[in-house]
């Protein structure tokens, strides 16, 4: 549970605490790569992901979830480095069992994510901006103001959508509204208090009469 | 087995491996300096101006005493951390060894914090003196960016060692010790390719060294320009690498005309007795040969918080990790002085020319403000090379053996 108190100690030394981290999402994410390519031809050939490469991709996302809220101070613990489930409070959820995907939109996947990566990456610059303000903040206070909390974990939801869009994790597009995720257990807005325990999703909202139930952590 | 044939046999065994350790060591201490060398004793007024020498044994002093703070105020710190440096625990959501890392990482990041002020002291006596050219706020940001590769590497430390200890238990030393002995090889290895440029524009340096080289009877080596000049004054040279990686690299501080030709060949050729010599390899077979008694009393020490395969015990363990190394400082500072000598008495042999070499200690004098004949204690614990007075007097001690 995030109770909002940093370490003003392991705030000052964020990014570089993250180094090991940075290097291991490196090394990670090569291995991703590569089986992104194959996972995106046996989405092609049998309508959806391999599930070896699905469980691989969610490991991946669940822990670069936590290596981003740690590194913009959206959560104070150290992170592990398996991306195991309800291992953090920031906590991303995705679909551990492969699902049909169309195969049209599995083909142009490349392209069809264009749109939302560039409200991906304004959203970065924001959460950039966000995250100088909120170091000062956490290193005299001690604390991370709730509103940049907030702000930062939806920023991380919606950018995570994305890449789980991209790795064919989903077949739901990404979607950037706080509130239309609220079904799905997107509460860090809503309700503050209870912020921590509610994690964050990749799954995006296209079809809210059939969400998933939020997740304890 | 009985207990007490057990006993035995782990006393034999401990002794076989004592006496092979000695002897390795004993090895390793063996120069070609003639053992009955006597060395005169030297006036350095002779050579250098009163004003000069006083000018240096101020500068030293002081310098020493930041010295002597770089020395002691980690083992402080560490001693702290090691009591209390567990109460970080609460601040990872990570296994074992990611918590174990973040302790580490927590550990160097306090001793950084603590160690600034006397770093930005010793800068400011360095610039004062017009060795060091960097600022301070260079200093702070250079040094918080070199923070973020001491953690990787304290990380890839905890990494082997408690991912061992998770496998061997406190058994992990013997798994341990090999790694970090092959990783000093490694890194040794590839050190001279992130380092300096070819060497240009001293076309007669190139070929003195060639000639030094079929005298010394070794294979020359690549010369490379290392660029320094933007930070600091002070002139330096290095032997580098290991095998085809070999190379000699030249500050560009040495090059700036400061220095004679003559001078540059002894130095050239003082870095070719080093490859010569393989002192590299010996340096890497000195580190082995301390790196499984340390891990092994690291091991023993690190039990009463649970072993290495605990979090717990890292705090312990990165006191011990600086704490060891530092008791055995003079140990290796003798070591190394050793290896300094018999490169200054093969370079004598090669360039045949003792007044470059003597011309050469005294401008190191001059230029590097270094006091050439500190007070005893100053070698013993930062003394990597002979002092100034005592090369200067290995000079002149060749000279009395080969009448130069």
């Amino acid at each position: 549970m995030d109770d909002l108190r940093r370490s003003r100690l392991t705030v000052f030394f964020r990014f570089l605490l993250c180094f090991p981290h940075l290097i291991w999402i490196y090394l990670w994410g090569a291995l991703v790569g590569i089986v992104f390519i194959l996972n995106w031809l046996v989405a092609l050939v049998i309508g959806r992901p391999a599930k070896p490469f699905q469980r691989f991709n969610a490991a991946f996302l669940r822990y670069t979830t936590t290596v981003i809220a740690y590194l913009f101070l959206i959560a104070n613990p150290f992170p592990g480095f398996a991306g195991e489930p309800g291992s953090y409070p920031i906590e991303l959820e995705v679909p551990t069992t492969p699902e049909k995907q169309n195969r049209l939109k599995t083909f142009f996947r490349l392209l069809l994510i264009y749109p939302a990566l560039l409200v991906a990456g304004a959203l970065l610059y924001v959460t950039y901006f966000v995250t100088f303000l909120a170091w000062w903040a956490a290193m005299i206070t001690g604390r991370m103001p709730r509103g940049f909390r907030d702000l930062g974990a939806n920023a991380i939801r919606y950018i995570q959508q994305c890449y789980a869009y991209f790795l064919l994790v989903t077949g739901s597009y990404p979607c950037a509204s706080p509130y239309v995720g609220m079904e799905l257990g997107t509460l860090v807005v809503e309700a503050p208090t209870a912020a921590a325990e509610a994690p964050a999703v990749a799954e995006a909202p296209v079809e809210p009469e059939a969400p998933e139930a939020p997740s304890e952590t | 087995m009985s207990k007490s044939s057990r006993r035995l046999l782990g006393l034999l065994i401990f002794g076989a491996l004592a006496a092979v350790w000695f002897y390795i060591a004993y090895r390793l201490w063996q120069t070609s300096v003639p053992d009955d060398l006597k060395q005169p004793s030297v006036d350095m007024s002779t050579l250098v101006s009163s004003s000069e020498l006083n000018r240096a044994k101020h500068f030293s002093l002081v310098l020493d005493l930041f010295g002597l703070a770089g020395i002691f105020l980690p083992l402080l710190v560490l001693g702290l951390y090691a009591k209390w440096g567990h109460r970080f625990m609460r601040e990872s959501a990570a296994g074992p060894i990611g918590t174990g890392m973040l302790l580490a990482m927590l550990g160097i990041a306090i001793l950084w914090i603590a160690m600034l002020p006397s770093g930005l002291g010793a800068l400011w006596w360095l610039r004062r003196y017009g060795i060091e050219k960097t600022g301070y706020a260079d200093l702070v940001i250079g040094t918080w960016s070199v923070l973020g590769f001491e953690f990787l590497g304290i990380c890839l430390t905890i990494l082997i060692v408690m991912g061992f200890a998770r496998l061997l238990g406190n058994n992990w030393w013997l798994a341990g010790a090999p790694v970090f002995v092959g990783i000093a090889i490694l890194v040794t290895f590839v050190q001279p390719y992130g380092f300096g440029h070819p060497l240009v524009g001293h076309a007669t340096l190139v070929q003195a060294e060639k000639r030094l080289a079929q005298k010394e009877g070794v294979k020359a080596v690549p010369l490379r320009e290392i660029d320094v000049s933007a930070t600091t004054t002070a002139p330096n040279a290095v032997a580098m690498g290991l095998g085809p990686s070999r190379r000699i690299g030249l500050f560009d501080t040495i090059l700036d005309g400061r220095f004679s030709e003559p001078e540059l060949e002894s130095v050239v050729a003082h870095e070719l007795a080093h490859h010569k010599h393989n002192d590299l390899w010996k340096g890497i077979g000195w580190y082995a040969l301390f790196a499984f008694p340390i891990a092994f009393v690291i091991a023993q020490l690190t039990k009463r918080r649970g072993g290495m395969m605990v979090p717990l015990a890292v705090p312990l363990f990165l006191f011990a990790y600086v704490a060891i190394p530092t008791v055995l400082l003079p140990i290796d500072n003798a070591f190394s002085r050793r290896l300094e000598a018999e490169a200054d008495w093969t370079a004598l042999q090669a360039t045949n020319d003792p007044q470059a070499a003597k011309a050469l200690f005294v401008n190191f004098v001059q230029t590097t403000n270094q006091d050439p004949n500190p007070p005893f204690w100053d070698p013993i614990l930062f003394g990597t090379h002979p002092t100034d007075q005592q090369r200067i007097a290995m000079v002149e001690a060749w000279q009395a053996r080969n009448g130069g």
